[in-house]
């Protein structure tokens, strides 16, 4: 017992514990589960965007050997209960509901909505009883673009709202606008558009439902962001209690916001393994997931800015058009977050924000990484066109116009105060990194020679989880709970509701209770992924590093606490006389007295104490998110336009990023970097593209192009020393800033490429015909 | 249905795929072999990657029957002994992965591309592994752990993690 460590595992390259499983090819996703008696699902899905269904004619189908049932929209509307999205009922989603059903019934509302599903004894059979499902449709107009959409004569795909209106138009206001508008030196103009993309996972959606008719209990094993929403949305549609349905899951291939409880065709499978009393599997296939599985962005914003001669940003006045697909959901609780998020780290001093969500004959919109990004990507957009309009340099606008570090903290038009936001200091080092004034002469002189290089910089703060209000917790979604208990081998494990799908959560939270708690980071278990064992949670919006690691600090601190008060009775020593260091109990200044944390345990739980002694050594540990505090930080990306073949190369990507207080470098920078690659994607290669009839044109990875190992540099990070808010937890979550900034980055290092021709770039994709296009518009003035 | 017998993971096995079965379905169906991942069953992902007589294919591609002969070696094989081969270990010491559902598919690219190009370069290792998608990771981490895979190759460290042990050569590389 000469050395007891005194490392911190807290801030190091800790290599994950979920590797060796996930290396040797020993993980576990959904669709390596397989059940005795298992059936496999496939649905028959919409060619059409927009349709009535006139009949369904499956006896073909039911007649193929193998095939076990085919359900249609209407027959799963008899075992099923009706009602909203269970997501926007949990969220409280506000205004009129569209009806929604697992499967289409009367009508199909996109190209690729589910009509019905057939169930057989293996994949195949099931695809073949598919192409057997005779359905007769009766074409309606399609509603493809939001301006349609938001014309009265579009036909409504739903018609108990009457029109495609999903959340009506709605106008807010902070700050004096008519004034700011009225006293400004110039006022200008811009249309901003983001384009339809979508998340991508590796792994799509899918389930394994099994129902057990003896005691009534559906157990789903799940690929799913949170057991509990994919529970509660189960049981809802389901009619079932809550306590009958189990929902487990293993590892998951990647979700970015697509699998936040459960989709349609998820409930449908449950369903139908309830009315079978057999588990049923359904794993989408690429074509499901590029086509039905959802998609996001695709909005629109009508923009006025009050601009002073000298640079400010003074006003915005901002009308957002929303296009959330064809059976809305989260989407429509978008455009507030935009609003909120608009003023960004900026000392805006009046926002006028207007928005409409509509609906239109394409796959619903769902969360991707970021879902409110646009408004970084506007305003980030904007004060480079600005500045350029007015000649100043895009990181003087920015330095001109970023507020202040101040005590108190400045807080943004629309409410939120910004304390420790760094991007000041985030911004200054990007340049120092980058060294404008020397690239500005190799750019010089590349052009010479009829190369077109170009630098942009952007900026970008995230609410991860945001900063304490005075009306309660700082995080979304509440507090964060988590169970810790002290096993008799000596393991400490944390039950969280966190169910990680790439974040590395048994690795970081392990690291965090390990040195709160005084084990080696292999004695500390995170177990998740069990309705029956885990608290309530999700992981999503970047609020883990701050709720679920402050949980695992404060948790591991109670447990401990309890493990000495106990230990004093075991060992007759006062508690204040005890510590724990790896993994052994002892008496300071006595390391002849240690015992191991099992030992103590198996103690413990011997019954040989009186009930005077509490001998569980369990806690509910619960975390309000402290001061919380926001991510941010400042991105610069320098490319080169090859102005023959509009192809765009990324040469360098620098990050300075303040992402508080970092649990393991290596897994934030991978956060940083995937993100960034989505980013470039989004704006490079990718888009979830429609033709005038609504046909997904992408329906598969030759058509919807996802970055490669090419097309993504190498990107360099450096992380900033960050301002401590809170006594204990200043981590703060860095899952979605790649995503929200490098959009604009990329765009901005575009345009300045692009400079010599005059081009000036008010949208998100910009593919090699696009840029062609762009600089022949300009040629041909 | 047609009987096959081939070789996998160096232990021979017979099967009776259905003609239309691919190579992926048979394995992780029928030998239970479910660390081969399917990504997109049209051959652009690369996550269903696996050495077929020393060279990677795409198993989404090939047919069961195809491989009747033949000697595969999937993730599960990299590393009989329980451990991990040069690249996995490389690739855990790299943070090389996130979500893994495109691991196994990047980790016998990379195998297979170094077996024949040991001093690949970066830019090489990149081209060598462009058919394969992450989602995750913006690949860096990924190209990392390859680098320090064909670094370690070349001057093997006797202090290397004990577990690490060498890649197979994929069998049979004249095809």
């Amino acid at each position: 017992m000469a050395a007891i460590a005194a490392e911190r595992y807290t801030g190091a390259n800790i290599k994950r514990s979920e590797d060796p499983r996930i290396l040797t090819g020993a993980g576990r996703y959904v669709d390596d589960i397989k059940l005795p008696g298992m059936l496999h699902a496939a649905f028959v899905r919409s060619p059409l965007a927009h349709a009535l269904v006139l009949s369904i004619d499956v006896s073909a189908a039911r007649a193929l050997p193998g095939v076990v049932a085919v359900l249609t929209g209407a027959e799963l509307e008899e075992i099923t209960v009706p009602g909203p999205d269970a997501l926007m009922a949990l969220i409280g989603g506000e205004g009129p509901t569209p009806e929604f059903t697992l499967l289409a019934t009367d009508k199909v509302r996109f190209a690729g909505d589910p009509v019905a599903l057939v169930i057989a004894e293996s994949r195949y059979v099931a695809e073949d009883g598919c192409e057997l499902v005779e359905v007769e449709y009766e074409d309606l107009p399609p509603v493809t673009h939001a301006s349609f959409a938001l014309d009265p004569s579009s036909p409504p795909l739903f018609a108990n709202l009457g029109d495609n209106i999903a959340r009506p138009h709605t106008r807010s206001e902070f700050g004096d606008v008519s004034a700011t508008f009225a006293d400004a030196d110039r006022v200008m103009d811009f249309r901003i558009s983001v384009h339809r993309h979508q998340n991508v996972p590796m792994e799509g959606r899918g389930c394994v439902a099994s129902y057990d008719t003896g005691p009534g209990v559906m157990t789903v094993h799940a690929a799913t962001q949170s057991v509990h929403v994919t529970k509660i949305a189960v049981a809802m549609r389901l009619g079932m209690e809550q306590d009958k349905v189990r929902v487990v899951a293993g590892d998951i291939g990647g979700s970015f916001g697509l699998k936040i409880g459960a989709s349609r065709e998820e409930l449908a499978v449950a369903a139908a393994s309830r009315a079978l009393g057999r588990p049923v599997k359904w794993v989408e296939d690429r074509g499901e997931n590029l086509t039905a599985s959802g998609q996001a962005r695709e909005e629109s914003f009508d923009v006025r800015a009050a601009v002073s001669n000298d640079g400010d940003l003074l006003g915005l006045d901002v009308k957002m058009i929303i296009d959330t697909g064809a059976y809305p959901g989260l989407g429509v609780t978008v455009p507030a977050i935009v609003e909120e998020m608009l003023p960004g780290p900026y000392k805006l001093a009046a926002l006028g924000f207007e928005s409409t969500a509509v609906i239109t004959n394409k796959a619903t919109y769902v969360a991707y990484r970021g879902p409110w990004a646009s408004e970084t990507f506007l305003r980030e957009r904007i004060l480079d066109v600005i500045a350029k309009d007015l000649g100043l340099d895009p990181l003087e606008i920015r330095l001109r116009n970023v507020a202040p570090r101040t005590d108190p903290p400045a807080v943004m038009i629309t409410g939120r105060p910004l304390p420790g936001v760094t991007t000041r200091e985030s911004l200054e080092r990007i340049a120092q990194l980058v060294d404008f004034p020397a690239f500005r002469r190799r750019q010089a002189e590349a052009r010479e020679r009829g190369r077109y290089l170009g630098i942009g910089m952007a900026t970008f703060i995230e609410a991860a989880p945001g900063p304490r209000s005075p009306e309660g917790p700082s995080g979304p979604l509440g507090i964060e709970s988590m169970r810790l208990r002290l096993e008799e081998d000596g393991i400490v494990a944390l039950f969280t509701g966190q169910m990680p799908h790439g974040q590395s959560h048994q690795t970081t939270l392990a690291q965090i209770a390990a040195d709160e708690f005084g084990v080696p980071f292999e004695q500390v278990r995170v177990v998740v992924g069990d309705t029956d064992v885990v608290p309530f949670g999700l992981t999503g919006g970047s609020r883990s590093a701050t709720m679920t690691g402050g949980v695992a600090l404060h948790g591991a601190r109670q447990l401990k606490a309890k493990v000495l008060d106990f230990a004093s009775h075991l060992m007759e020593a006062s508690v204040r006389d005890l510590q724990i260091t790896d993994g052994r109990v002892w008496v300071r200044g006595d390391p002849a007295s240690a015992i191991g944390v099992g030992e103590v345990a198996r103690r413990a739980a011997s019954g040989q104490f009186g009930s005077g002694v509490d001998a569980s050594l369990e806690v509910e540990a619960a975390f309000d998110g402290g001061e919380g505090g926001w991510s941010g930080g400042s991105h610069c990306a320098i490319v080169e336009v090859d102005v023959e073949t509009g192809i765009v190369t990324v040469e360098r990507y620098v990050v300075a990023e303040d992402c508080g207080a970092l649990i393991n470098p290596a897994i934030v920078e991978g956060q940083i970097r995937g993100g960034i690659a989505q980013g470039i994607g989004a704006v490079l290669l990718e888009r979830s593209a429609y033709d005038e009839d609504g046909n997904c044109q992408s329906a598969t990875f030759m058509d919807y192009l996802v970055p490669t190992a090419c097309d993504i540099p190498r990107i360099e990070i450096e992380h900033l020393e960050t301002v401590a808010l809170d006594a204990d937890v200043n981590f703060r979550g860095v899952g979605e800033g790649g995503m929200i900034v490098a959009p604009p980055t990329v765009v901005n290092a575009i345009e300045d490429a692009l400079s010599p021709f005059g081009v000036r770039i008010y949208e998100q994709h910009l593919p090699p015909a696009r840029i062609l296009e762009l600089i022949a518009a300009m040629s041909a003035d | 249905m047609a009987d096959i017998t081939l070789r996998v993971n160096g232990a021979a096995c017979t099967g009776s795929p259905e003609a239309r079965k691919t190579l992926a379905d048979f394995l992780r169906d029928d030998l239970n072999l479910t660390g081969t991942h399917l990504g997109c069953e049209h051959g652009v992902c690369g996550a269903c990657t696996v050495i077929v007589d020393g060279r990677a294919v795409r198993s989404c591609l090939m047919l069961a029957v195809q491989a009747a002969g033949s000697e595969v070696t999937t993730i599960e094989g990299l590393a009989p002994d329980g451990g991990l081969g040069t690249v996995q270990q490389a690739m855990w010491d790299s943070h090389s992965f996130q979500c893994g559902f495109c691991t196994p598919g990047m980790v016998m690219q990379a195998v297979a591309f170094l077996g024949d190009h040991p001093d690949a370069d970066e830019r090489q290792i990149r081209e060598a592994l462009s058919g394969n998608i992450c989602r995750c990771t913006g690949y860096q981490s990924i190209i990392d752990g390859v680098l320090l895979a064909a670094e370690r190759s070349a001057s093997p460290d006797p202090a290397a993690p004990p577990n690490a042990s060498p890649d197979p050569a994929p069998p049979n590389r004249e095809h």
